[in-house]
């Protein structure tokens, strides 16, 4: 009996206790809660946390000013390790933390594991910088993206190409003989797919077609074929490992085509720089997220993003997944924050009424949200190595450098 | 005939670093029977240890071999110590799941104090190119080849002409009459193990210049080290070393000629045709795979 009457007593102080705290935080201002899904640990961990760090940052910025619809924003963070843990942890943050939407996710494949259970529980999922073309094309209600993806690359590649670089080089665009290497997984495919659609309309002639596995540990036969074939400009999908792979070896055989233009993470990361030399990298192009090096007066908001971020943790941004992550997470707070109340259907009818031009985020990019709840402003950069620095080359009115080619 | 001379260039130079990855394989498989998984993690810790090692000291990275391999040998005793051996009296499948366990912690590991970044050890001249007629190579890649001539060379006399040599060969050929010759199996065993894991130590050594390294490295090149593992023969070095030439030449000869996405198709297909006819492998015979299986 005596157990009994102590643990009734423990029973009802924690009871007060919880009550009292609860409306002390309460009586604060009101809380609002979101998930935050991203790979925190194991292998996509650095560019996860990147991503994750944009995030944090809208809503550091959206909670100074108040908050959304006047209360404050709290992140609840899930750790999407692999896919099965993404869809055990987004189930979790529905059920058990009610998020009132999720944002995420980096991965492709994450996203589209994880999105799926927030639909089903009729759950808005903002997916801010995972690229593969299937996030938004299973026309589910609730998902919406507002990065550029696959296509977005593909598109800025073959423009930049066209309009830019074949000028520069003083040629018709359509004597170029191009080659298309990417690596095989979803990601290189579906860009070297819109590569190609693109290639066509624009009358170009593409003379090689490869793909790779991503742990290719020689592609001294692919450069070999490219010699042989002539290739001009080069076209390569890639991540960090076979991106240093093929500029290393194309450098040591001697191939120098007019042109290489890499898509994505592996061509933007000051660490392939250095691993291939700053040397060797000089004046190879990049196409891919709005990176640092870009005009301020197109990305308003990008040197305060830099500041606050440097403050916060303490050294300076690492790639530009957090710049997307943040342009993306900051607009949809805000629309957010325009509308009325935070029911599924509610935070929908906001983020669809969104309406930003481009040049006026931190990104660049512009947020519309249109067919397949992808933003249909969304679009990329064209970069290049000079002198050790990634700049970005196209288009003109977020340039900060001319084009250099070796004439 | 600048091309076939560029193709038969590149593929032996690929051949010799996938025969450098072998050897280690083969000699454990050969002899304590251990079909070993974690062996590319070996070499990712290795070439880790050589960044390390490289980087902090600022040395030569050849030089780090009086470091890594050592290391690698002791790592490799230890592991054969505490984790096959006291599996031995257990089903085969119960070690192959240990030796996959270990590859699995063995990245996470690294995962978890490296994170997933690649280390790039410094080139030190080695990337240097030499020309060879119409083709290419780096210094690195000749130091590769000539190494691997070696080191094979050196494990064909130590296991023929040295007394600790024999007795491995003989705890290879019969476990039982070996022990009751006076051969202490389980010390055998210990020592093969770790000069299996010092020898992949060397390759990851030579290897650090001209590759970067990642907790995910060792996954590259395990599997084609096992084709070429059962190619050669089971256990056997000398059929390792001319199976992973072989190899090399179809990856490089299949990567021109029917493109990077289908060269998989070739060298796995040749390795199927192996199988189907000489399922001992090219240079084994069915005496020796009697005693492996």
């Amino acid at each position: 009996m005596k157990y009994n009457h102590k643990l009734r007593r423990t029973a009802i102080s924690s009871v007060i206790a919880t009550v009292v705290l609860g409306s002390i935080s309460t009586s604060a201002m009101a809380e609002v809660k979101f998930g935050a899904l991203y790979p925190l640990s194991g292998g996509l961990a650095l560019l996860g946390e990147e991503s994750y760090r944009g995030l944090e940052l809208a809503v550091d910025q959206i909670n100074e000013n108040g908050g959304v619809q006047g209360e404050t924003v709290v992140l609840e963070t899930g750790d999407a390790v692999d896919n099965n843990q993404a869809i055990g942890e987004a189930r979790r943050l529905i059920s058990q933390e009610d998020v009132k939407a999720i944002f995420g996710t980096y991965s492709s494949s994450r996203s589209i594991a994880a999105s799926q259970v927030a639909e089903m529980s009729k759950v808005p999922y903002f997916e801010l910088g995972a690229v593969a073309d299937d996030v938004t094309e299973r026309g589910l209600s609730y998902v919406f993206r507002t990065n550029p993806t696959a296509y977005h690359m593909a598109e800025t590649i073959i423009d930049m190409l066209v309009n830019s670089i074949a000028s520069e080089l003083e040629v018709d665009p359509a004597e170029l003989r191009i080659g298309i290497i990417h690596e095989d997984s979803n990601y290189g495919s579906s860009v070297a797919k819109h590569q190609r659609t693109f290639a066509e309309q624009e009358g170009l002639n593409i003379v090689m077609e490869e793909h790779y596995p991503a742990s290719i540990v020689d592609m001294s036969s692919i450069i070999l074929s490219l010699k042989n074939e002539e290739v001009d400009v080069v076209l390569q999908t890639s991540y960090q490992d076979d991106s240093v792979l093929f500029l290393r070896q194309a450098n040591e055989r001697d191939y120098q085509p007019k042109a290489i233009i890499g898509g994505g993470g592996g061509y933007s990361m000051t660490p392939t720089a250095e691993a291939v030399g700053h040397d060797v990298i000089d004046g190879v192009f990049d196409v891919d997220f709005t990176q640092y090096n870009v005009n301020p007066d197109f990305a308003p908001g990008i040197e305060d993003f830099q500041a606050a971020y440097e403050e916060k943790y303490e050294e300076a941004p690492r790639s530009g997944h957090s710049l997307i992550n943040y342009a993306g997470a900051l607009e949809l707070l805000r629309a957010i924050d325009a509308g009325n109340g935070f029911s599924a259907d509610e935070i929908k009818k906001a983020v669809l009424a969104m309406d930003v031009p481009d040049g006026e985020t931190a990104a660049g990019m512009g947020i519309k949200i249109g067919e397949n709840n992808q933003n249909e402003r969304a679009s990329m950069m064209g970069m290049q190595w000079q002198d050790g620095e990634l700049v970005t080359v196209y288009p003109e009115e977020a340039s900060v450098a001319d084009i250099r080619t070796h004439q | 005939m600048d091309l076939l001379f560029s193709l038969v260039i590149n593929g032996l130079m690929l051949g010799s670093l996938y025969a450098m990855v072998s050897v280690g394989l083969t000699l454990i498989f050969g002899i304590t029977k251990v079909i070993n998984f974690a062996h590319g993690e070996f070499m990712m810790i290795g070439m880790m240890l050589t960044y390390i090692i490289t980087t902090y000291l600022g040395i030569h990275p050849y030089l780090t071999l009086v470091f890594v391999v050592p290391l690698l040998f002791l790592l490799g005793i230890v592991v054969q110590k505490y984790l096959i051996e006291p599996l031995k009296d257990s089903d085969e499948h119960i070690q192959i799941f240990a030796t996959v366990g270990l590859s699995i912690a063995m990245i996470n590991l690294v995962l978890m104090l490296a994170g997933s970044n690649n280390f790039n050890t410094p080139s030190s001249g080695l990337r240097e190119t030499l020309g060879l007629g119409a083709a290419t190579v780096l210094t690195g890649q000749v130091v590769i080849m000539l190494c691997s001539i070696f080191m094979v060379g050196g494990l064909h006399l130590f296991l023929t002409k040295t007394q600790m040599g024999r007795a491995i060969r003989a705890t290879a050929q019969n476990r039982n009459a070996a022990q009751l010759m006076g051969i202490n199996v389980s010390r055998i065993n210990m020592v093969t193990f770790g000069i299996g894991i010092a020898c992949v130590g060397i390759a990851a050594v030579l290897l650090s210049p001209l590759y970067p390294v990642n907790a995910q490295t060792g996954q590259s090149f395990v599997l084609i080290a096992f084709v070429i593992v059962v190619m050669g023969g089971l256990g056997s070095i000398a059929g390792a070393f001319y199976a992973a030439l072989i190899i090399g030449l179809v990856d490089a000869f299949a990567g021109f000629y029917l493109g990077s996405s289908l060269k998989d198709v070739a060298v796995f297909g040749i390795f199927l045709l192996v199988l189907i006819f000489r399922p001992s492998g090219l240079f084994g015979n069915a005496r020796k795979l009697a005693h492996v299986s």
